[in-house]
C-alpha cells in the first residue's frame, strides 16, 4: 500500500511540475479578463488564497445569491448571450451544484476540458468525474471537493440498541437496508427514533437509482430506489421510527441535543461539522457522543463542480485552474488541513486518513477521513436527468411530506405532485 | 368663456401627462403587451434550449381551463384562495386602519404619544416579506413557542401543526398580511382626513354635531375618494399577494395547494422553465379577474352618492 | 367644577373618558403585535448560527456586538456601500415617482382635454396588470441590450406608478378646489409654476405618504435588482442578505443574517420618522392657512 501511494505521490510531483512548465505558456493572445460566475463566496476564498492568477489577468467575480433562482436565472441569460458579448464580458468558469449540473453539461453552453489540456482523473473520485460528464462522456468540468455521505450515530445509544459502538460493528448491523429497518423497531422498542427526518435517507435511495426520472420518451417514472423510499418513509412514519419532518426543520434538529432519542442522522462532513449545531452545543449539546459509519448504501450530498465555458477567451487559465485544484498535492493538502474539507484527490485524502492527528473531537477521536475513503470510491452519478432537482425536492419535501402527515391521501400527493411536475416542465408526461 | 378656458390650457394636460405616458411605454408597456402575445403561443425552455415560439392560438387558455382527474379546474380554485386569502386580511385591515385613522385625527380623544403609535403600526411594513416570513416559521413551528405554550397551558398534549391545515394556514397569512398592511392604511387614511378642511370639523362641533353625526356626514364622504383608493388598490394587491404564501409555505401552498395564489401559480410557470405561453394565459386571466373586480367595486362605491 | 356643567356634559365626558381607555387598549395591543417582530429580530441578531438553529429564544444571548461586527466587517459584503446604493437607488425612485405621479394626475384633474377620460381609463387598466410578469419581460429586455449593472433601468419606470398617481388623484378629488388655480392664473403665474409652489404644497401629506411608501417598496425591491445588478460595488441591501443567506455552510451565519436584516430597517425607519413628522407639519400649515 505504502509503495503505491509513493509512486502516486511520484507521478502527482511530476504532473505537478508539468503544470507548472506549463503556466509559463500562457499565449499572449488570450483574455486579460477572467469571469467566474458563482453564487456564494466559497470557492472565491480557496481561489484567491491557493492559486496564482497569471500576470496580467484580472478575475472578475460574479456573484448572484441563489435566493428565488437569481443564480440560475443570471448564469442562463450570460451564458445563451455568450456569442454577442465583448471578449472581456464572456463567462469563462462558473460553478454548479450536483442537483441542476446536469442543465449545463448536457448543453453547448459547456466544453470538453481535455481537449482544453485536463487530462488525469486518475486521482479524483469517479462520481466526481461521472457528474461533470455529458451523455457522450465528454468531461466539461471537475469538482474541487469530494463530499461523500456517511451514516452519523449516537454512540450513546448504538450501545443501549446494538450493544456496541464500534463504527466496524455497527456498520456490520447496518449495511442493508433490511438490517437498518429491522434495527429501527429495536430502537423504537427502547423508545428511540431511527432518524429525525422521513427524508433523512432520501439520498442514500435516491443517489443510486437504476433509471431515471425522465425517460427517453419524456414519461416520468419512478425507479425502484424512489419507491424502496417512499415505502420506507411511509413505514417509519406510521411506526413512530420517524417523524413527517423536513432534514432543516427545528423538529429534526432539536433531536440533536443531548436529550435528543434519535439514534442516525446521514450527511457529509460539512453537515456533522457545520449544520449540527445542536449537537455541538456546550450546554445542551452532546459532542464526543457520535461516530460515522458507511450505513447501507454509499452517497454524497452538497459539493461544487467548476465548468468551462463554451467560448471562454482564457483556455489555457481555465485548464490550469482546473488541473490545480484537483491534481496540484500542495493544493488538495492545504484545502484538507485549513479549510476542513475532503478535497477531490484520492492519494491526498489517503494520507490524511492514515494520519493519527486527525482524529475529530466532535466524533469521539474518530478519524472521518479513514470512512470517507472508501465510502466515496463506492459513489455513483449515473441516470441522472436536468428534471432531477424539482422531482427530487418536490417528492421529499412537498407533496409526499404532506400524505406522511396525514393532511392529504396518497393519490391526491401524487396527483399534487405530478401537478408540480407539469407546470416546471411544460414536455415531461406525468402518468 | 369656460369652454374657451378648457381649450387654451388643454396643451399643459397633455405636457404633464407626457412623461408618465412616454415611461410607461418604453418600460412597462413593451414587455407587457409581450405577455399578452405570448399567451398565444408556446414558448419554454427546456433546460437552455429554447423551445418556440410556435402559434398554438387559445391551447394555454384550454389547458388552463381542463379540469384535474378529479375535476377541479385549478386557476378557478387558486382564484377561490386568493380571494378568500385577501378578503381575510383585508376586512379587518380597512376596518381598524379607518376606526385609527378616526381616532388618531380626533382631537376630541386627543391620543397621547401618537407619534410612537404611528410609528409603531407602520413598521412591520419595513421588515422584509421574506424576514417576517421566517420569523412566522419559528413561532408557529411544531417545537417552537407558540406550540410549547399550547402544550404548557394543557390545550393540547400533541404540537399542533399550523402549516398543516387549511385553516391555520390561511389564518397566518392573512394575520401577516393583516400586520404588514393596516398601519400603511391607516396612514393613507389619516392623510386622507387630515387634507378635509378643519374649519368643517369646527363649524359641526359648534352646531352640536356628535362625534358619529361628523364621522358619517363629514368625515365619510369627504373620505371617499381615498377609501375608495384603499379598497382598489388593496384589491390590487391582495390578488398579487405572492411574497407571504410563498416564503410560508415553501413555495408549495399546503396543505393540498388550498394557500396557493394566482401569482404563486404564475411563478410555478414562469420559474423553471420560462413557460412565458402559459405564463401569458395565467396573467391575462389574472387582468381580466383584476379588472371586473376593480371595475365593480368602483362603480358600486361610486354611484351612492 | 359645580357651577355650569350640565349632567348631560358630564356624562359625555365619563363617555369619553371610557372610550379614551378603549382606544387606548386597542392601540396597545396592536403595538404589542407588531413589536413582537421587532423583538424577535433583535433577540435574533444577538444569537449565533448555532443557538439560533437551536429554534427560539425569549431572552437576549449576548452576541450582539460579535454580529455587529461579523456583518459590518464581512469581507464578501461591504454594508455601508449596501446602504449607500440602496439609498441612493430608492431615494431617486421615490422622487421621482412621488413627484410625476403628482404632476400626472394634475394633468387629469385640472385640465380638460380630448384625451383626458381615456387616458384615466388607461392608467386605471393598467394599474391592475399583475407587475411580476412585465418583470420577467423586462429582464430579458436588459439583457437583450446589455444594460445590466446599471441604476437608470431600476430608477426610471418609477415614473410610470399608476397606483401613485390614482392615490393623488383621488386626494386631489377631496382637497384640492380649482379655484386656488384660477386665482393664480389671474395673478399671471404661469401652469407649470403654479403647480410646483402653489399646488405642491398643498400635497404635502399626500407626497411625504407617498414617499415614504414608495422609499420602502424600492428599499425592500429584491427581484429585478438581484438579476440586473451583478458587480459586487453595485449592490443593494436586500441582494447582500440574499448573498448571505446562500453563503456556503462553513460561512453561513443567521446571526449575521439577522443582524444585517436589523440594520437594513434602521435607515427607512429614521425616514420615516423624518417624513412622518413632516405630514404633521403640511397639515398644521394648512390649518393656520384656514
Amino acid at each position: 500500500m505504502k509503495k503505491i501511494i509513493a509512486l502516486v505521490l511520484t507521478v502527482m510531483m511530476v504532473a505537478a511540475l508539468f503544470t507548472v512548465g506549463g503556466a509559463t505558456a500562457f499565449a499572449d493572445d488570450e483574455g486579460k479578463v477572467f469571469n467566474i460566475y458563482a453564487w456564494n463566496e466559497e470557492f472565491k476564498g480557496f481561489f484567491e488564497k491557493y492559486y496564482e492568477v497569471p500576470e496580467g489577468v484580472t478575475v472578475n467575480w460574479i456573484i448572484v445569491p441563489n435566493a428565488d433562482g437569481a443564480y440560475q436565472n443570471a448564469l442562463d441569460e450570460a451564458l445563451m448571450n455568450q456569442e454577442d458579448a465583448a471578449d472581456d464580458e464572456k463567462v469563462d468558469m462558473f460553478l454548479a451544484e450536483a442537483d441542476y449540473i446536469v442543465k449545463y453539461t448536457n448543453s453547448g453552453v459547456t466544453q470538453d476540458i481535455e481537449a482544453l489540456g485536463v487530462t488525469d482523473f486518475s486521482n479524483a473520485y469517479t462520481y466526481t468525474v461521472q457528474a461533470a460528464s455529458d451523455n457522450a462522456n465528454t468531461v466539461k468540468g471537475v469538482s474541487f471537493q469530494c463530499c461523500p455521505s456517511a451514516l452519523i450515530y449516537r454512540r450513546s445509544i448504538a450501545k443501549d440498541v446494538l450493544g456496541t459502538d464500534d463504527p466496524a460493528e455497527v456498520q456490520a448491523q447496518l449495511d442493508s437496508w433490511d438490517k437498518f429497518n429491522a434495527v429501527a423497531a429495536k430502537a423504537k422498542e427502547k423508545g428511540y427514533m431511527m432518524t429525525a427526518s422521513d427524508a433523512a435517507t432520501y439520498r442514500a435511495f435516491s443517489n443510486n437509482v437504476t433509471s431515471p426520472w425522465v425517460d427517453a420518451d419524456n414519461k416520468l417514472q419512478f425507479d425502484p430506489q424512489i419507491e424502496a423510499w417512499m415505502a420506507q418513509a411511509e413505514d417509519f412514519v406510521a411506526n413512530g421510527y420517524t417523524q413527517a419532518a423536513g432534514i432543516w426543520s427545528d423538529e429534526c434538529t432539536a433531536q440533536m441535543f443531548g436529550d435528543g432519542k434519535t439514534m442516525c442522522f446521514f450527511g457529509p462532513a460539512w453537515y456533522f461539522n457545520f449544520s449540527m449545531g445542536n449537537a455541538q452545543d456546550p450546554e445542551k449539546g452532546c459532542p464526543g457522543d457520535w461516530a460515522i459509519c458507511e450505513g447501507p448504501a454509499a452517497h454524497f450530498w452538497g459539493g461544487t463542480w467548476l465548468l468551462a465555458a463554451t467560448g471562454s477567451d482564457n483556455p489555457t487559465m481555465l485548464a490550469d485552474v482546473m488541473n490545480t485544484f484537483i491534481n496540484d498535492e500542495e493544493v488538495c493538502s492545504a484545502l484538507v488541513e485549513n479549510e476542513a474539507q475532503f478535497c477531490n484527490n484520492m492519494a491526498v485524502n489517503q494520507k490524511y486518513a492514515e494520519d493519527p492527528n486527525f482524529g475529530s473531537e466532535f466524533l469521539g477521536g474518530q478519524n472521518p477521513n479513514a470512512v470517507f475513503v472508501d465510502l466515496a470510491k463506492n459513489i455513483k452519478f449515473e441516470n441522472q436527468t436536468q428534471y432531477d432537482q424539482l422531482c427530487n425536492e418536490m417528492l421529499q419535501d412537498k407533496a409526499f411530506r404532506e400524505y406522511l402527515k396525514g393532511s392529504v391521501t396518497k393519490e391526491e400527493a401524487m396527483e399534487n405532485f405530478y401537478k408540480i411536475i407539469n407546470e416546471a416542465y411544460p414536455n415531461v408526461v406525468t402518468p | 368663456m369656460k369652454k374657451q378656458k378648457g381649450v387654451s390650457y388643454a396643451k399643459w394636460g397633455y405636457i404633464f401627462v407626457a412623461p408618465f405616458i412616454v415611461a410607461y411605454l418604453i418600460f412597462t408597456f413593451y414587455p407587457q403587451m409581450l405577455t399578452i402575445y405570448n399567451s398565444f403561443f408556446e414558448n419554454y425552455r427546456d433546460g437552455l434550449n429554447q423551445v418556440g415560439p410556435n402559434f398554438v392560438g387559445f391551447d394555454n387558455y384550454v389547458k388552463l381551463f381542463t379540469p384535474d382527474k378529479n375535476g377541479v379546474i385549478d386557476i378557478l380554485k387558486y382564484t377561490g384562495n386568493t380571494l378568500i386569502l385577501w378578503l381575510l386580511g383585508a376586512v379587518p385591515q380597512i376596518l381598524v386602519a379607518l376606526l385609527l385613522a378616526i381616532f388618531f385625527t380626533s382631537y376630541r380623544l386627543n391620543i397621547k404619544g401618537q407619534q410612537f403609535f404611528k410609528t409603531v403600526i407602520y413598521m412591520p411594513n419595513l421588515i422584509m416579506a421574506s424576514a417576517f416570513s421566517m420569523l412566522f416559521f419559528t413561532l408557529f413551528s411544531n417545537v417552537g413557542p407558540v406550540n410549547q405554550l399550547i402544550q404548557a397551558w394543557g390545550w393540547s398534549d400533541v404540537p399542533i401543526d399550523f402549516f398543516a391545515r387549511k385553516f391555520t394556514v390561511r389564518g397566518l397569512i392573512s394575520l401577516m398580511n393583516f400586520l404588514m398592511w393596516f398601519g400603511n392604511t391607516t396612514i393613507l387614511l389619516m392623510a386622507g382626513i387630515m387634507g378635509i378642511d378643519q374649519d368643517l370639523f369646527e363649524a359641526a362641533n359648534l352646531d352640536g354635531a356628535s362625534a358619529t353625526q361628523t364621522f358619517f356626514k363629514i368625515t365619510l364622504p369627504l373620505l371617499k375618494p381615498i377609501l375608495v383608493y384603499t379598497i382598489i388598490t388593496a384589491m390590487i394587491g391582495g390578488l398579487q399577494m405572492f411574497d407571504v404564501p410563498q416564503v410560508l409555505t415553501n413555495g408549495a401552498g399546503t396543505p393540498n395547494r388550498t394557500s396557493m395564489t394566482l401569482i404563486m401559480y404564475l411563478n410555478n410557470y414562469l420559474g423553471k422553465s420560462k413557460n412565458y405561453g402559459m405564463a401569458g394565459a395565467v396573467s391575462v386571466i389574472i387582468f381580466i379577474i383584476t379588472g371586473i373586480l376593480s371595475l365593480v367595486v368602483y362603480r358600486s362605491l361610486n354611484r351612492k352618492d | 367644577m359645580e357651577n355650569i356643567n350640565t349632567s348631560d356634559s358630564r356624562r359625555g365626558q365619563i363617555r369619553l373618558s371610557v372610550a379614551r381607555v378603549l382606544v387606548y387598549i386597542l392601540l396597545i395591543f396592536l403595538s404589542i403585535l407588531c413589536l413582537f417582530s421587532f423583538y424577535m429580530l433583535i433577540i435574533n441578531a444577538t444569537r449565533t448560527n448555532a443557538q439560533l438553529q437551536g429554534g427560539f429564544a425569549a431572552l437576549p444571548q449576548g452576541h450582539f456586538l460579535e454580529n455587529l461586527k461579523n456583518a459590518w466587517t464581512d469581507a464578501s459584503i461591504n454594508i455601508p456601500r449596501g446602504l449607500l446604493n440602496s439609498f441612493f437607488v430608492s431615494a431617486s425612485t421615490a422622487i421621482l415617482t412621488t413627484y410625476f405621479s403628482a404632476l400626472t394626475a394634475y394633468g387629469i384633474h385640472a385640465y380638460n382635454f380630448r384625451l383626458k377620460k381615456f387616458l384615466f381609463a388607461f392608467i386605471m387598466a393598467i394599474m391592475v396588470i399583475p407587475t411580476q410578469v412585465s418583470a420577467a419581460g423586462f429582464v430579458q429586455i436588459c439583457y437583450k441590450f446589455h444594460i445590466t449593472n446599471k441604476y437608470w433601468p431600476l430608477i426610471l419606470p418609477g415614473i410610470a406608478a399608476p397606483v401613485v398617481f390614482f392615490y393623488m388623484k383621488q386626494y386631489m378629488e377631496s382637497v384640492l378646489p380649482m379655484e386656488i388655480v384660477e386665482a393664480a392664473r389671474v395673478d399671471g403665474s404661469g401652469e407649470f409654476r403654479t403647480f410646483n409652489t402653489i399646488i405642491l404644497p398643498m400635497l404635502k401629506p399626500a407626497l411625504a405618504v407617498q414617499l415614504i411608501f414608495s422609499f420602502v417598496q424600492s428599499w425592500n425591491n429584491y427581484f429585478l435588482p438581484s438579476l440586473l445588478l451583478t458587480k459586487a460595488e453595485m449592490k443593494t441591501v436586500p441582494i447582500m442578505i440574499a448573498q448571505l443567506r446562500s453563503a456556503d455552510y462553513s460561512k453561513f451565519d443567521m446571526g449575521k443574517v439577522y443582524m444585517f436584516i436589523l440594520l437594513a430597517i434602521l435607515p427607512v425607519l429614521i425616514v420615516y420618522i423624518f417624513l412622518s413628522k413632516s405630514i404633521i407639519k403640511g397639515v398644521t400649515a394648512g390649518s393656520v392657512k384656514g
